[in-house]
């Protein structure tokens, strides 16, 4: 802005205006959807589509939700899911990362191309054939079924080793002339320096894997391995016709703890994706 | 119909608990099922009943119901677990389907299993308008058992309301629109309050549709899969009809009807006839706050309806055994009493003319009559729009239904273009 002359001061503050239009615009848009799933889920199923403000608040929609299925039990593989699969991704793609970074080894350009190409491929097109590994593994219907095929992440293969290079080669030599093993130099330097790439990373993949559908749908079968996308489908039932309260509620329960997560943390994430050049 | 609920079974049989040997003299045999809903909700509390009475009744079969989602969802699920070499012994999964399992060539047809003079005779049991989406060359694929057709529901206070007679539905095209005009209501502004009628015509607006068509005399398919008469004269008639309700009577909602929010319009009184499923009569039964009435769909050239819902399959790649045992439950889920039992708790249609003759049935019908409306529709049926890579074609008959009905094409235009694209498809398995 400081760059610009003077007389451009008027229409940058017009520009500003828009911006700022534009932006309530969009957020508006974007909440929408959710401020009409507050007002359902919270309101009797006649006001599901009638705005009243004086329309009786009610629970009953998510206690009817909530008996609808054995949410407890999805709610908990969902979150042995999410957290078995970050953990294992972080320490896979950190280790991966860190030699493609900073060492050199022959085949390494080679195998980064394949990790990229791993980028690409679309995970939906390999269900067959991770299927079959799976059977093989005898892991149909667990939840290490649904997270296997998903924890050797090329995504954050490639987001660390961006990060581990932009770690000034100085300090990295600095530790090694006090005589710190390599495993020591990730832990103390490379790791701490890369924290806005984890905690960006990590809100992707728990909001990745906190509402994938079609994948566990297909390796899991019964009521001890479902994660609670797969539970929520219990309310697609067209047939018997739609209850937007019921449904509004059902996903709001669903959905709430990457909500409150999002909102507590929210500062934080926001920095994590600035600095680490996601958006 | 299509997308049903449900929940999972509770324990994890899987590998382990195949029940290996167990020292006993008598090999148990484990069965498969996977059922078309996701987990909870009433549907798989009954599956789950009916599946522990016939183990009761035969100790040496063992069924395991997984409860797999949407239609949808259950047939990519069932393809997925072929390919990848684990195979359910049998499903519920569309009649429509039947053409593609063929091609996966996934099943196996009821004439290769059938020995005995009562398996035939069982085979011979069902309503042959449901048989109709169940048999292609000569052989049976598919067993009828969560059956539907399309009824007419209306609303009897609206109807005297506007000075008809609530005891009458329109029986004709003519009389639905003349109907229609004195049920429509507008404001004092102009804005209508009431519409006279719904058709939906979201997500699968082609079954619908094939109720005008079937009225009109014409058929959609041929018996083989294999051609469409989209851009036939008395097609493009019946999307006309259908276009004029809104756009030259204006007597119902213009644009694309929304199918899942269509009963809750009718309860609150936005519309005051609809065209819902058979499976909605629970529903109806259950929220409507007003006296409602039932009704086969009007008349024009004949009656007509589309059938609807899932057929049991066998899958090929089971033991000998196994196939046995899944035709003995198939037999036994479609016999007469449970079939009646079905569609007192679910609101389906009863497969056979022997499930209507039990006495549970006769007086559930004696209780709540338009119960066997969908029945005495049933002489009126025709199969339901099914081909040879069924989703493709399917789709390019709903982008023409939406296209006419949304005044983006004319209806002889959007028909001509469906054929079209529908020919290109087929073309594989002229």
């Amino acid at each position: 802005m400081s760059a610009l002359v003077p007389a451009a001061e008027g229409e940058g503050a017009a520009g500003r205006l828009l911006e700022t239009a534009g932006a309530w615009l969009l957020g508006l848009v974007w909440a929408l959807p959710l401020v009409y799933a507050l007002w359902t889920a919270f309101h009797p199923s006649a006001y599901s589509a009638r705005f009243d403000l004086l329309a009786p608040l009610t629970l009953e929609n998510f206690v009817r939700a909530w008996a609808a299925a054995p949410f407890a039990r999805y709610f908990l593989n969902s979150f042995l899911l999410v957290t078995s699969i970050l953990a294992v991704q972080l320490v896979l793609s950190t280790l991966a990362a860190f030699a493609f970074a900073r060492f050199s080894f022959r085949g390494r350009d080679l195998l980064f191309a394949l990790v990229l190409v791993q980028l690409m491929v679309m995970p939906d097109v390999l269900i067959v054939e991770n299927y079959r590994t799976l059977r093989w593994l005898g892991l149909i219907d667990s939840v290490l079924g649904i997270g296997l095929p998903y924890m050797a992440s090329a995504f954050a293969i490639f987001l660390l080793r961006q990060t581990f290079k932009t770690v000034p080669r100085e300090l990295d030599e600095a530790a090694r002339v006090e005589g710190c093993s390599y495993l020591r130099l990730l832990w103390k330097v490379y790791v701490p320096l890369a924290r806005p790439t984890y905690v960006a990373f990590g809100l992707v993949s728990v909001s990745y894997h906190w509402n994938n559908f079609l994948w566990p749908l297909i390796v899991t079968n019964s009521v001890t391995t479902r994660p609670v996308t797969v539970g929520l489908s219990v309310f697609a039932s067209t047939d018997q016709g739609i209850d937007w309260s019921v449904i509004t509620a059902a996903t709001l329960l669903s959905t709430a703890p990457l909500l409150l997560a999002f909102l507590l943390f929210q500062r934080q994430f926001v920095q994590s994706f600035m600095r680490a050049g996601i958006r | 119909m299509r997308d049903r609920l449900t929940r999972l079974l509770g324990t994890a049989l899987v590998a382990g608990g195949l029940a290996l040997g167990a020292g006993a003299a008598r090999a148990e045999t484990s069965l498969e099922f996977y059922y078309p809903v996701a987990v909870g909700g009433p549907i798989t509390k009954i599956v789950d009943g009916m599946v522990a009475d016939f183990e009761k009744g035969h100790p040496d079969i063992k069924v395991k119901p997984i409860y797999a989602g949407s239609y949808q969802d259950t047939i990519t699920k069932v393809l997925t677990a072929i390919k990848g070499g684990d195979v359910p012994q049998l499903s519920v999964i569309l009649s429509v389907d039947m053409f593609t399992l063929i091609d996966e060539d996934a099943i196996v047809p009821y004439e290769s299993l059938v020995k005995t003079e009562a398996d035939k005779a069982w085979l011979k049991g069902f309503y042959p308008a449901f048989m109709e989406n169940s048999q292609t060359g000569g052989k049976t694929w598919g067993i009828p058992f969560q059956r539907s057709t399309v009824v007419m529901y209306w609303n009897k206070e609206a109807f005297k309301e506007a000075g008809l007679d609530p005891e009458t539905p329109p029986q004709t095209w003519d009389e639905l629109v003349a109907f229609g005009k004195k049920l429509t209501k507008k404001d004092a502004s102009g804005n209508v309050t009431r519409w006279g009628v719904q058709i939906p015509s979201s997500g699968f607006p082609y079954w619908l549709f094939q109720a005008l068509t079937t009225q009109n005399d014409v058929r959609l398919m041929n018996g083989d899969g294999t051609e469409t008469h989209f851009d036939d004269p008395k097609v493009v008639e019946a999307l006309q009809y259908w276009v004029d309700l809104s756009r030259k009577w204006q007597i119902h909602a213009p644009g694309i009807v929304e199918w899942g929010t269509t009963p809750k319009d009718f309860f609150e009184g936005k519309t005051a006839i609809m065209w819902t499923t058979t499976g909605n009569l629970t529903n109806v039964r259950k929220n409507a706050p007003f006296p409602f009435g039932v009704a086969m769909l009007p008349e024009h050239a004949r009656r007509g309806t589309p059938t609807g819902g899932g057929n049991f399959y066998i899958f090929k790649k089971s033991t000998p055994e196994q196939k046995a045992a899944a035709l003995t439950f198939i037999e036994w889920m479609t016999s007469p009493e449970r079939a009646a039992q079905w569609g007192i708790e679910t609101g389906y249609v009863a497969v056979s003319p022997a499930a209507w003759e039990t006495p549970e049935m006769k007086a559930y019908v004696k209780d709540f009559p338009p119960a066997a409306v969908a029945r005495d529709q049933l002489q009126y049926a025709f199969a339901e729009l099914s081909t040879h890579d069924n989703q493709r074609v399917t789709k390019a008959l709903n982008d023409g239904l939406q296209a006419a009905l949304t005044g983006a094409k004319t209806p002889a235009e959007a028909m001509k273009d469906s054929q079209a694209e529908a020919k290109r498809i087929l073309r594989a398995y002229q």
